[in-house]
């Protein structure tokens, strides 16, 4: 492939995809797009009169900038033949909950894919998906296909209804032929230290979080290092359709949250529905509450590993640092 | 804390540098060390990468006995690798590579004298034997032996060996089992059990997964179909899940089929724990998806016959009206319930026969693709109704 742009790249999931092209040979050129200054990760890569790596600061959710990016010619000049989406975090992972921005993501996904599309030389999009736009029946564990149903209740809350339209909207572009689109559902991915993406209930700071009483759902989980090899996987292999992609590690709530430094108190359900009422009122923000918290699952994946090759390559669990601590760590298998 | 710290070099694996672990994201957590219960957890994690990044404090010393897996708790990593040195925790403190010390006169004796077989039993299930007896114990260590910490539908090993002891007694004194035909299960490979409900608990369920437990070679555990309503109760989904049994979806039962297990349906569903005393042991209508997933997954039914589970609470009366008020799936009146309170749904101590008849080999007439037809699902559930009303009336 001669040139690949990654979106969202100075967070810390694009920033994980950005290093790996970076290293692969088979990638010429990186543009990596952003909304804040470039990350200091970025620094050794953007060294030289021409290099592999550049970095753009856009607002992804605004519909000029990026289209006006996709006309420049330093974009054609760069020759780029694939876009990585990776999706804006619902929360920041630094800061308190972004909630207003949330809406941005399916902007943001609509602008993209109509962009790749426009452009002459984008032949591939590969866009990176939530695994909780799945509808999950009753029970600890709900084994997940890509072709299972997705969640389509009015109800559900807007921190995942988000997901569930532009994973319609990547859907809805497969069968075309100009573009090859490819959807990687992720489960809650977790990196070394404990930061979270994509559990509405987890992702963002660390600190307690309320969950209902007598529910211990199993959650999948994968090394955001399985995430960048299963993009590059999915760039290699020129597959289009819904993968799931997960690692090998399924583990209850509970456990996720104790790993990952989210104390989850539990809580009756009328009693959260209240807590979750009061806060809204009190302009807290949107207390995260619904099936997701109740009922479990686990992504085949036996898809991605057929066509796409993906095989997880990182085990989770708690390791002992250097100064005593035990934290949260993504170590080769 | 910075993202730059969070995110290690690609290329990087744990240990190669600080930059990998970033700051404490358990530093803020007061009392008690929360994570205690995880420390064996980690000394199960694959050992050279995970002391590599102890080493950095220190020189480890070198492993001198077998691992020490005592007071292990569950976790992926805790079943994972065999550690490669012995360790022991006091309260979140892990000392890694440090084996407890044996008397020189202790560790002799220890090595002459003969191995009595329980020695060869981990240290947890070593209890276990001594409450349900070796075999028992054995049969469950092989059950978890293949499975890391939680399988993909939420069993447990630990959880199931924790729960075993209760069950088996029940199966061994209160109810009385007794079991004939296990030769008519397959040892290996994808298979339906097909078996009446009844009783107000699932109970019935409980003593077949205990029976086929006991008496396969190897053990299998049955993987029981739950209904929906039971995964929706607290605590109970995440009980019922931890100890095997899941809820009934079709990706579910493809999944557990594909993976070669033995798969225990009652197809009555729930209208065959809500029988009236008159209707005891005459079968309800059949659901038919567990004969179109037999059908796909080229597995063998087997019909079962569970005798005593509707004489372990026989319902008078079925106030449906008062049920569907309250979204239960019935409101049933017995002999004590509701008198005694809900003491009163307790089973009562009946003797359960539970009789496993001949495999019905139908993906051998019939092709994956007849799974698509209702008619001849509908045929093949019939015959397997007929087949379970058989046993039943033949065993009663």
């Amino acid at each position: 492939m001669a040139g690949v742009l990654v979106t969202h790249a100075d967070q810390p999931l694009g920033r994980r995809i950005v290093k790996l092209l970076w290293h692969d040979a088979d990638t010429s050129r990186i543009v990596a797009l952003g909304e804040g200054p470039p990350p200091r990760a970025f620094d050794r890569f953007r060294i030289g009169a021409a290099p592999r790596l550049v970095y753009e600061q856009l607002d992804h959710a605004r519909q000029r900038s990026v289209a006006e990016l996709f006309r420049s010619r330093r974009l054609r000049d760069l020759d780029i033949q694939a876009v990585v989406y990776v999706p804006r975090h619902g929360t920041s992972p630094e800061g308190p909950p972004v909630v207003a921005r949330v809406p941005a993501r399916t902007a943001e996904a609509r602008l993209f894919l109509h962009q790749a599309l426009e452009h002459r030389s984008v032949r591939s999009l590969v866009a990176l998906g939530s695994a909780f736009v799945y509808k999950l029946a009753p029970g600890n564990a709900n084994h997940l296909v890509e072709d299972s149903p997705l969640d389509l209740d009015p109800a559900v809350p807007a921190a995942l209804r988000t997901w569930i339209d532009s994973d319609m909207l990547f859907q809805a572009e497969m069968s075309g032929r100009r573009l090859r689109v490819a959807l990687l559902r992720l489960p809650t991915v977790v990196a070394s230290g404990g930061y979270v993406y994509l559990h509405p209930l987890l992702e963002g700071t660390g600190g307690p979080r309320l969950c209902p009483l007598g529910f211990d759902p199993l959650c999948p989980v994968v090394a955001d290092k399985d995430v960048a090899h299963a993009v590059l996987a999915t760039l290699a292999s020129r597959a289009t359709g819904v993968f799931n992609v997960a690692g090998r590690e399924l583990v209850p709530l509970s456990v996720l949250g104790r790993w990952t430094g989210r104390a989850l108190l539990p809580m009756p359900g009328p009693l959260l529905r209240l807590a979750g009422r009061s806060a809204a009122r009190l302009g807290l923000g949107e207390a995260f509450d619904g099936p997701l918290l109740r009922f479990g699952m686990s992504l085949d994946t036996r898809r991605a590993a057929a066509e796409l090759g993906f095989a997880p390559r990182y085990r989770i669990g708690l390791a002992r640092a250097g100064d005593g601590a035990l934290r949260l760590e993504a170590v080769a298998a | 804390m910075s993202s730059d710290e969070q995110l290690p070099d690609p290329t990087s694996r744990p240990g190669d540098g600080d930059s990998a672990l970033g700051s404490d994201p358990f530093a803020d957590w007061g009392g008690p060390d929360p994570l205690a219960p995880w420390l064996d957890a980690l000394d199960r994690i694959a050992a050279g990468e995970i002391l590599a990044v102890a080493a950095e404090s220190g020189p480890v010393t070198p492993p001198r006995e077998p691992a020490a897996i005592d007071e292990i708790d569950e976790g992926p990593a805790a079943l994972a690798a065999p550690s490669a040195g012995a360790r022991t925790r006091r309260r979140g403190v892990s000392l890694v590579g440090k084996p407890a010390r044996t008397p020189r006169r202790k560790r002799e004796a220890a090595e002459t004298a003969p191995r009595a077989p329980e020695r060869d039993l981990l240290p947890e299930l070593r209890t276990l034997a001594r409450i349900v007896g070796e075999d028992p114990a054995r049969r469950l260590a092989a059950i978890g032996s293949h499975i890391d910490g939680w399988d993909r539908f939420g069993l447990s090993p630990r959880a199931l060996q924790q729960a075993f002891p209760l069950f088996y007694a029940l199966y061994r004194h209160y109810f009385r089992v007794r079991s004939e035909g296990h030769a008519n299960v397959p040892v290996t490979g994808p298979v339906v059990l097909a078996a009446n409900h009844g009783g107000l608990l699932p109970f019935d369920g409980a003593m077949a997964v205990v029976d086929l437990l006991l008496h396969s070679e190897p053990p299998r555990l049955a993987r029981a179909i739950l209904d929906r309503f039971a995964g929706a109760l607290p605590w109970i989904n995440v009980f019922m899940a931890r100890v095997g049994q899941v809820v009934g979806t079709h990706e579910n039962f493809s999944r557990l089929l594909d993976d070669g297990e033995a798969v225990l349906v009652f197809p009555e569903g729930i209208d065959g724990i809500r029988k009236t005393i008159t209707q005891r042991y005459r079968l309800q209508r059949f659901h038919v998806g567990f004969v179109e997933h037999a059908l796909r997954a080229r597995a063998p039914i087997v019909p079962m016959a569970i005798l005593g589970s509707d004489d372990q609470a026989p319902i008078l009366f079925d106030v449906k009206p008062l049920a569907r008020w309250l979204g239960l799936p019935t409101a049933p009146i017995t002999p004590t319930f509701p008198w005694f309170g809900p003491v009163g749904l307790l089973p009562y101590p009946v003797r359960y026969r539970i009789v496993y008849g001949e495999p019905l080999c139908f993906h051998e007439r019939f092709s994956a693709s007849s799974a698509e037809d209702p008619a001849i699902v509908r045929a093949l559930a019939g015959q397997v109704r007929r087949a379970v009303q058989r046993l039943i009336d033949g065993h009663r």
